[in-house]
């Protein structure tokens, strides 16, 4: 027994490929290395937001009969029980008998059978931990700030203790960029670019986003053919927003986070604060009324004064919320149009001509038993 | 190759006094594994050949840096002529180990008998697991089942018949309780197992020795086959052949593989079962439309990957599976999709019927109203099944609904690709002293 521990000890120290073969051999000589294949067509992709699947492919010379083939992964974090290992060729007649897992070792073992000797492609997936994604966007609006450019970039940072010398990268739209990939290393790819798409500039008053009142300035943009997008979903990631300046150049004028907007849905940024426009709410009335024991209901008026310096009208988007039972009042003025989006809230469009000219939005609503 | 071994001795029948004489060391002739995958435990069945002499002979079986469980070992003669000849007349556990016992066999006449020892042992255990392989239109996908034995238990078992059973006994002690007491007698905690060998060395002393394959008749191997039999209320699957797993290591082999089992995909919104979350589902039967059906699938890991064209794969994801019976079916929650959502929203609430008890309310009803929005932006057509459950005193009213349960009603839908639905319902609450249960 001692003898065989020797032997195979001795065979195993030169045993430095990360996959090797072994023909089975009865008695000592188990480990027997027939070749060291390197990694072919390597493949990486991100199409699930979370996860990283790669796939390899490796040409093994096989004996006819059982084959012992030895897998390490020391160094990197592969998901053991997600390993897929299987002959590229699907009419293939080779055949992976068992998967062994040696103890405390990041490595296993796979006994196939070919019904030749031959050289044979495999194809080898699995997942892999700490190769980041990020999606991030620049978009360059035009001077009427109607239309931009929008260019889609993916970057990729490897953290995984492994190396892509050669491999496909592919987004979750099926764009496929091929690269080398140190580990530690990361590249930044532009993956698409979009022309001439429609933007539509909005002004909002929401204190649930800014609880100072203070006027934001978005941008709407829709992932929509007809509006110049459309072509796949666009993946959550960072906005850089730059104007054409009349300089001939641009200038940056602010960023945000696009959520993952599918197509036909929209993706709206924040640039800042529409620091012309400003708005002044005052509590004109709050009375109790209506009381029933201990039920009332009450009567109130919320009036927003709202000034805009520019030189042009802007329309601004009021976006107000009332808790619990509640009714609008016919009395409500100052607005063009609005819109109960849910019970909670409201939102009114309200005109503002330019040049500070004052407009006010009253809102006249009364809340329904309340104890 | 043993890394803690389990010592069979002869003793010389002799005083009690006397000094012991190592007789013969016979290896095994066959062991059988039967493991349980509810429980930590695995009966081992092993068959030595033994030379007795006539008269009483004391058989020395112990199991240094084992998990056996010493209330568990069991000697029994095989064959007919062996239970005529040997007779167990009684065991002893000698108060210096917990890891040993002595028994006295009497033989009529000296001759070599083979001879069953069966224990319990803790620390072999199998698991399922199960990879998927969805088509690109998500109606099918290719299903393979694998076993994995895992062997912790101090004890490398060569060219073994391996037993896999499916199902959920009933145990009053834990093995691994049993076979670690504290000295002497009583429970006591795990110990740690035996020293790891080197790891080139055990590499070397890995699998590859045995023949995880079958041969063909033109001398070509094949995967074994793992044949399933029902047994009472589990399933015995028993592996085709012989195995070695040496301590330490673990073991997978392919169950089966069914190509094009017919798969469904439903877009759920039903907390109870899935959170609250509206997840997409991909749905099939373990039934012989199905292409399955000849045996429960075992629970375990799924892992599930997608078709991505040319033999490539992508990651969909992957989820714990329960047991699942022939004939039922089988729900695989992959999460959410962005590309099908949901939004729910109160429309506007209402107040109406407030009761008094001297100007205190004491009853009143509310009425809800919802609008339930639902967005494909997919370019193929989804099937949706939404779930909303109430509490209380409760009236439901929405078009298109159907009753569930008591609590619960449901919407079930087909979206068009890019189709967006809207649906509205109000539920009427009686509270308080209005609630007429």
């Amino acid at each position: 027994m001692k003898t065989k521990l020797l032997l195979t000890l001795a065979a195993t120290a030169a045993f430095t490929s990360f996959i090797g073969v072994a023909t089975e051999q009865p008695a000592h000589a188990r480990i027997k290395l027939a070749t060291l294949p390197d990694k072919e067509a390597v493949v990486v992709r991100f199409d699930h937001p979370n996860v990283v699947i790669v796939e390899e492919e490796r040409t093994l010379t096989l004996q006819k009969g059982v084959n012992n083939v030895d897998f390490s992964w020391a160094g990197t974090n592969i998901d053991k029980g997600s390993i897929i290992f299987r002959p590229v060729d699907e009419k293939s007649t080779t055949v992976v008998l068992s998967t062994s897992y040696p103890p405390g070792e990041a490595a296993l073992t796979w006994q196939i059978n070919a019904t030749e000797a031959r050289s044979e492609k495999f194809r080898l997936s699995y997942l892999m931990a700490n190769i980041q994604r990020e999606t991030d966007y620049r978009a360059v609006v035009s001077a009427d700030e109607k239309t931009c450019t929008f260019r889609h970039y993916f970057k990729i940072r490897n953290w995984s203790g492994g190396q892509f010398d050669e491999a496909d990268f592919i987004t979750r739209d099926g764009k496929t960029f091929e690269k080398g990939l140190a580990n530690g290393e990361a590249k930044r790819v532009l993956v698409n670019r979009w022309d001439n798409v429609k933007l539509v500039k909005e002004y909002n008053y929401d204190p649930q986003r800014q609880s100072e009142g203070k006027i934001l300035t978005d941008y709407v943009l829709k992932n929509a053919k007809d509006h110049g997008l459309g072509a796949i979903p666009l993946e959550y990631g960072k906005v850089r927003i730059y104007q054409q300046d009349s300089a001939g150049t641009t200038a940056f004028t602010g960023e945000d986070w696009g959520r993952f907007t599918p197509i036909g849905d929209d993706m709206r940024l924040n640039i800042g604060i529409a620091q012309d426009i400003k708005v002044e709410f005052k509590k004109m009335v709050n009375d109790i009324e209506n009381r029933r024991g201990n039920v009332y209901d009450t009567n109130e008026v919320d009036e927003y004064e709202i000034k805009n310096f520019k030189d042009g009208e802007a329309e601004v988007i009021f976006t107000l919320r009332v808790d619990g039972e509640w009714e609008m009042q016919n009395s409500s003025s100052g607005y063009t149009s609005f819109e109960r989006i849910d019970n909670e809230t409201i939102k009114f469009k309200v005109k503002v001509p330019g040049k500070g000219e004052p407009v006010k939005l009253k809102f006249h609503y009364k809340r329904l038993n309340n104890w | 190759m043993k890394y803690a071994t389990i010592i069979f001795a002869l003793l010389l029948a002799a005083p009690l006094v006397a000094k012991e004489e190592l007789v013969t060391l016979p290896s095994r002739d066959s062991v059988q594994l039967t493991i349980y995958n509810s429980e930590d435990l695995t009966l081992v069945r092993e068959v030595r050949t033994l030379s007795f002499r006539q008269g009483n002979n004391r058989l020395q079986f112990s199991w240094a840096n084992t998990l056996i469980d010493p209330t568990s070992v069991e000697f029994m003669p095989v064959g007919a002529e062996a239970a005529k000849e040997l007779e167990l007349l009684d065991t002893s556990f000698p108060a210096q180990g917990h890891e040993m016992l002595i028994w006295t066999v009497a033989c009529t006449k000296a001759a070599a008998y083979k001879v069953e020892i069966s224990y319990f042992t803790s620390g072999i255990s199998w698991s399922a697991e199960y990879h998927g392989v969805v088509a690109p239109d998500e109606r099918s996908m290719e299903l393979t089942a694998f076993v994995t034995v895992h062997n912790n238990s101090g004890e490398d078992y060569e060219d073994a018949q391996v037993r896999l059973v499916v199902g959920t006994i009933n145990l009053v002690e834990k093995i691994i309780d049993l076979a670690t007491p504290p000295q002497p007698g009583g429970g006591g905690a795990r110990r740690p197992g035996p020293p790891l060998p080197p790891s080139a060395a055990r590499r070397a002393a890995g699998p590859q020795d045995d023949a995880d394959a079958e041969e063909n008749e033109d001398g070509m191997r094949r995967p074994k086959e793992i044949e399933k039999v029902g047994l009472s209320e589990y399933y015995i699957y028993t592996v085709e052949g012989r195995e070695t797993v040496p301590n330490r290591w673990s073991k997978r082999l392919k169950s089966f593989t069914v190509a094009g089992v017919p798969l469904k995909t439903v877009y759920r919104y039903e907390p109870a079962k899935f959170g609250w979350e509206f997840t997409k589902v991909l749905e099939f039967k373990n039934d012989e439309d199905h292409k399955l059906g000849k045996e429960p699938l075992p629970n375990g890991i799924v892992r599930l990957y997608k078709d991505a064209g040319g033999g490539r794969l992508s990651w969909m994801g992957a989820l714990a599976s329960k047991y699942i019976p022939k004939k039922d079916e089988v729900k695989v929650n992959v999460g959410a999709d962005p590309e099908c959502t949901m939004k729910l929203k109160r429309t506007r609430t209402q107040k109406k019927d407030l009761t008094f008890n001297q100007r205190w309310l004491q009853g009143w009803t509310q009425v809800d109203t919802y609008e339930l929005e639902l967005r494909n932006f997919r370019d193929r057509e989804v099937e949706v099944e939404v779930h909303q459950a109430f509490g209380g005193d409760f009236d439901f009213s929405g078009e298109g609904w159907e009753r569930h349960d008591a609590q619960t009603h449901k919407w079930k839908l087909t979206l068009k690709a890019a189709e967006t639905r809207k649906a509205s319902y109000s539920v009427t609450t009686r509270m308080g002293t209005n609630a007429r249960k």
